[in-house]
Parts: C-alpha cells; sequence; structure tokens
C-alpha cells in the first residue's frame, strides 16, 4: 500500500453520489437555497445529517490512514488515532441510525471529500492540524447548534445522540492540540506550515458564512467557545478564528 | 491493526468499512499491552520486530489486496487466516504460561485470545454477506486463504517457530451476543422510483436510448445552460450496453443526481448526470462519465 495514497482511491459503493463542494453550493445557490443546509425544513434536516454521516465515514478513513501512514510517529499518537476510528465507525453507526429516524437513505444527497482531501495531507502534524482541530472544531460548532435545533424541535434522539458524539469531537481535537504540539517541538518551521494549513481549513470552510461568533438565536451557528476551550484551543486561537468567519469564502 | 486501518479507506462496502473500523482500537490496545508488558521481561518498551524475512514477505502480500474489488481477499486475510493464526499461538502460548510466575503475561492472552476469537466470528459473518451478493467469491476467498497459509507456513508463523497447524478452531465458539456488537447492519435499499419521484419516466426512456447506443437522442436532453463539456463526456461511452441500471439518485434541491451502472460487452461504466426541472420537462445539466465507481 502507499503512504499515503491518493485522494481519489477513496472507495464507496455506488449508492452514494459524489460531487465537488464547489459544485454542490452553486448548484444549490442557482436555487435560491443556501449553500450548507441551514435545518429550515426535514430536507434541510436531512441533508445535515447525510452530510455528517459522510463526514464521520471520511474521519475514520482518514484516522485509519493515519494509523498506516506513520509508523515512524511516536506509538502513542498511533495509538490515539485507532482509538479515533473506534471512534468514528461509532459515529457513522449513530448517523446511519439518525438518517433512518428521519426517514432519509443513505445516498440521498452527494457526498463531497473535503474532509478526505484534508486527511491526505503527507505530514502528520499537518493532518492533525487539519483534521482534527481544523475541521473536527468545526463539527463542535455545527454539533452545538444541531443539540439546540433538536432541543427546541422537541427531538430527545437527535439531541442525545449528537451529544455523545459532540463529546468525542472534543476529546479528537484535544488530541490534535496534544499531537500539533508534540510533533513539531523544536521545529518552528512544521509548526507554522501546520497551523498554516488549519487556518486556510478555517478560513475556506465556513458553512457559507454561516458559523459566527454570537449566541444560538442571533446567529446561525454558533462558535462552540466552550468546548473548543475544552478541546485546548487558546483564547488567542479562538479570536483569530472569530475573526476569519468574517472574510469567509462562501462555501 | 496497521493494515485494517489503511484498508478502511480501500473498501466500498459500508458494513466491511466498519467492521475494519471497530476492530482497529482493539488491535491497537492488544500492540499496546504487549509493549507494556515487554520492559517487565528486560526488553525494551513498544519496539517490536518481525519473526523474520518470511513473516514480512507473508504480510507484504496479505497488503497486495487493496483493489476495491477486492474486499473477499481482505476479509479473508485478517478474519480467516491473520487472526485465527494469532488466536492459535496465543493459546499454546497460555498453555505452557506458569500461573504462579506470569499471571501478567497469562492476563493479556486471556484477553487477546477472546477478542481475536470475537473478531474472527464477526468477520466471517460479514464474509457471508459479501458471498452472498456475490456467489464466485467464495472461491476466490478459499484459493487467497491457501496461498496466504501457505506464505505464512514457510514463515513458520508470526514468531517463525509455529508448530502445524497454524489454525486450530477454538475449543468454545464466541458467544452470538458478543459477537454482535462488533457488526453493523448495512444499510437498507432505497426506492428507486421514490427517489425520483416524476423523474423516473423520462429517465426510463432515457435509460432505453442509452442502452440502444443513440446518444444524439441522449445529448438531445442536454439543457440549454449545460456545460460543452457534457457533449465530450458522452463521447467517452461505448455502447450497447445489455444493462442500465440505475444505482444512485441523490437531490439538490429539486434537482436530481443520478447515478446510472451501464454494462455492456465492452466493459462496466458509469454515467453520473445531474438533471433539472424545467418548463420544457426535466434536462441534463451536468454530466460525468467514469470508468470505475471506486
Amino acid at each position: 500500500m502507499d503512504r499515503p495514497i491518493a485522494y481519489d482511491k477513496l472507495a464507496r459503493e455506488d449508492r452514494f453520489v459524489r460531487m465537488r463542494t464547489r459544485d454542490v453550493a452553486n448548484a444549490k445557490i442557482e436555487q435560491g437555497m443556501p449553500p450548507f443546509p441551514d435545518l429550515s425544513s426535514e430536507a434541510s434536516m436531512r441533508d445535515r445529517i447525510h452530510g455528517i454521516l459522510v463526514g464521520e465515514m471520511q474521519a475514520m478513513e482518514g484516522a485509519g490512514r493515519s494509523v498506516y501512514d506513520f509508523p515512524d510517529a511516536p506509538w502513542e499518537f498511533t495509538l490515539d488515532m485507532a482509538r479515533q476510528v473506534w471512534d468514528e465507525s461509532r459515529h457513522v453507526e449513530t448517523y446511519l441510525g439518525l438518517l433512518d429516524h428521519l426517514g432519509g437513505y443513505v445516498g440521498e444527497f452527494p457526498e463531497t471529500t473535503l474532509l478526505w482531501r484534508c486527511a491526505c495531507a503527507e505530514d502528520a502534524a499537518a493532518r492533525v492540524a487539519g483534521v482534527n482541530r481544523g475541521l473536527e472544531g468545526l463539527a463542535c460548532d455545527v454539533f452545538n447548534q444541531l443539540i439546540h435545533i433538536a432541543r427546541k424541535m422537541g427531538d430527545p434522539v437527535i439531541e442525545r445522540s449528537v451529544d455523545y458524539v459532540l463529546a468525542d469531537e472534543i476529546t479528537h481535537v484535544r488530541m490534535g492540540s496534544r499531537w500539533l504540539n508534540e510533533l513539531t517541538r523544536g521545529d518552528a518551521e512544521r509548526r507554522r506550515r501546520a497551523i498554516e494549513f488549519q487556518d486556510s481549513i478555517d478560513e475556506r470552510f465556513n458553512l457559507g458564512g454561516q458559523r459566527q461568533d454570537g449566541h444560538h438565536e442571533v446567529v446561525p451557528i454558533s462558535i462552540a467557545k466552550d468546548a473548543r476551550r475544552l478541546a485546548g484551543f487558546t483564547d488567542e486561537e479562538i479570536e483569530r478564528l472569530v475573526k476569519s468567519t468574517q472574510r469567509s469564502q462562501v462555501y | 491493526m496497521r493494515i485494517l486501518g489503511g484498508w478502511i479507506a480501500l473498501t466500498p462496502e459500508v458494513d466491511a468499512k466498519l467492521l475494519f473500523g471497530r476492530h482497529v482500537w482493539d488491535c491497537a490496545q492488544h500492540a499496546d499491552l504487549w509493549g507494556k508488558r515487554l520492559p517487565e521481561l528486560r526488553a525494551a518498551a513498544q519496539v517490536s520486530e518481525p519473526g523474520g524475512p518470511a513473516v514480512v514477505a507473508a504480510f507484504d502480500l496479505i497488503e497486495t489486496a487493496e483493489r476495491p474489488e477486492q474486499t473477499v481477499e481482505r476479509v479473508t486475510a485478517i478474519y480467516r487466516v491473520v487472526k485465527p493464526h494469532l488466536a492459535t499461538v496465543y493459546e499454546r502460548h497460555l498453555a505452557v504460561a506458569n500461573p504462579v510466575y506470569e499471571p501478567p503475561t497469562r492476563r493479556i492472552l486471556l484477553r487477546c485470545i477472546e477478542e481475536e476469537r470475537r473478531h474472527a466470528a464477526a468477520g466471517a459473518l460479514v464474509l457471508e454477506r459479501l458471498f452472498a451478493r456475490d456467489r464466485a467469491s467464495a472461491d476466490r476467498a478459499r484459493l487467497w486463504e491457501r496461498k496466504l497459509l501457505d506464505a505464512l507456513g514457510a514463515a513458520r508463523g508470526v514468531t517463525g517457530d509455529v508448530e502445524l497447524p497454524l489454525v486450530a478452531e477454538p475449543a468454545t465458539p464466541p458467544e452470538r451476543a458478543s459477537v454482535a456488537q462488533d457488526l453493523v447492519t448495512p444499510p437498507s435499499g432505497f426506492d428507486v422510483e421514490a427517489a425520483l419521484g416524476d423523474l423516473a419516466a423520462p429517465l426510463a426512456a432515457h435509460r432505453a436510448a442509452l442502452a440502444r447506443g443513440e446518444l444524439a437522442a441522449v445529448r438531445g436532453e442536454l439543457s440549454g445552460e449545460a456545460p460543452p463539456e457534457a457533449v465530450v463526456e458522452y463521447a467517452r461511452l461505448v455502447p450497447p450496453f445489455e444493462r442500465v441500471e440505475v444505482v444512485g439518485v441523490a437531490r439538490i434541491g429539486r434537482q436530481r443526481v443520478v447515478k446510472l451502472a451501464l454494462a455492456g460487452p465492452r466493459g462496466r461504466q458509469v454515467l453520473q448526470e445531474r438533471w433539472t426541472p424545467t418548463e420544457a420537462g426535466w434536462r441534463i445539466v451536468t454530466v460525468e462519465v467514469t470508468d470505475s465507481t471506486s
């Protein structure tokens, strides 16, 4: 097996329809829809849950690759990545159940592969910075909002399921914080490149401008500051993220 | 552990993918327990080496099964060969491990035996599902198992000193309930007609035209907004096709992205088209042709 593998080797059953993130967003905008599901309808809710399902699958696949791709990394790094694989496999099962709960089916919405592409970064430090801190940090924001909306909708199945998943995500971000520091100790250039990679993800994938600083009732997706602090983000990093959301691209 | 982790992304079937995902962590914990036990026995912690070059060759052979259509080979390798072999080696070690001096090792062995046997049983059930989808794959699995056992036999097992047989059946099979915790039910199929809605009728005519190779008629269904590349994509099709099957239907608002598997004498192609409703009926806005779905 190659280390790492080319990103187009990601294997899927026929039922999955794969598209570029930009193409999906443009197709929605052409129809007057927001590029990221706004949870204003049942279909939008299923779209969001489906998007998270494939994201969890790619996170499992990415963490699995990290177990394989870095045989010379510290053993504890491999152990953390293996634990993450298991967590993500349970998250996939959770979201399969939630999709079923909402009357959807696997393949009902296109799959985009942005998370997987980030998981193909060649440097382990960049990978944990981009995936564990960037994208799983973003997942904390999205899940926090989903829990809030499920509570308002009176859907305890979604509320509780996502709450358990969020707890794991905080752990994964914390792992990312730990390994970003440990893998780049004494190598300022490697650390700079890894953080730059994470910042580029935070800036580019801002959920159509919906992720903002503020309370759930005021902004579409609130930056989950408490969850991020629990996960090892500093106040300075959170402030930088808030600023990046004010100048982000639309998808 | 490393091979399973690397294979998850290369495996299309959701149930097999999740089986690997479940077991990577158990395997990592086994390795960790052994790695921590090493310094207690006056060796370096978490440092391991293969039993010999033939062991490396056997595992290199296992790793070669990395194409999407080789899931049966992957599951066979780990769940019919590696895990049953490890359990066998552990059981023999346990039988001679001194109960007074070696309880720390015995405890690790007991845990590993139980989990490796459980994993193997779960893998056997997933393998049965794979065989049910493709009957011919059972023969492939038997041949691959034989080849891997031969390679492992040449190495005299993972430790380089294992007596035959390399794989022994468990004295007591794992309980069904414990095996079930490792399995995820494959996602159910979807109702194609319901997913297509009023696109079902025009798509039926479209599929018939594709099967007959009437590409001019197919191109006539393109929307005026379709990019010129769409025509080029259709030129990549190699008709006629004996079967044109709907394998995927995704929605983007009112639009539908339909994935068709086209099987003909010259092979299999996959056509992905995005359809949009217009006043003149359903029209195609984007087209993508691949020779493989994975």
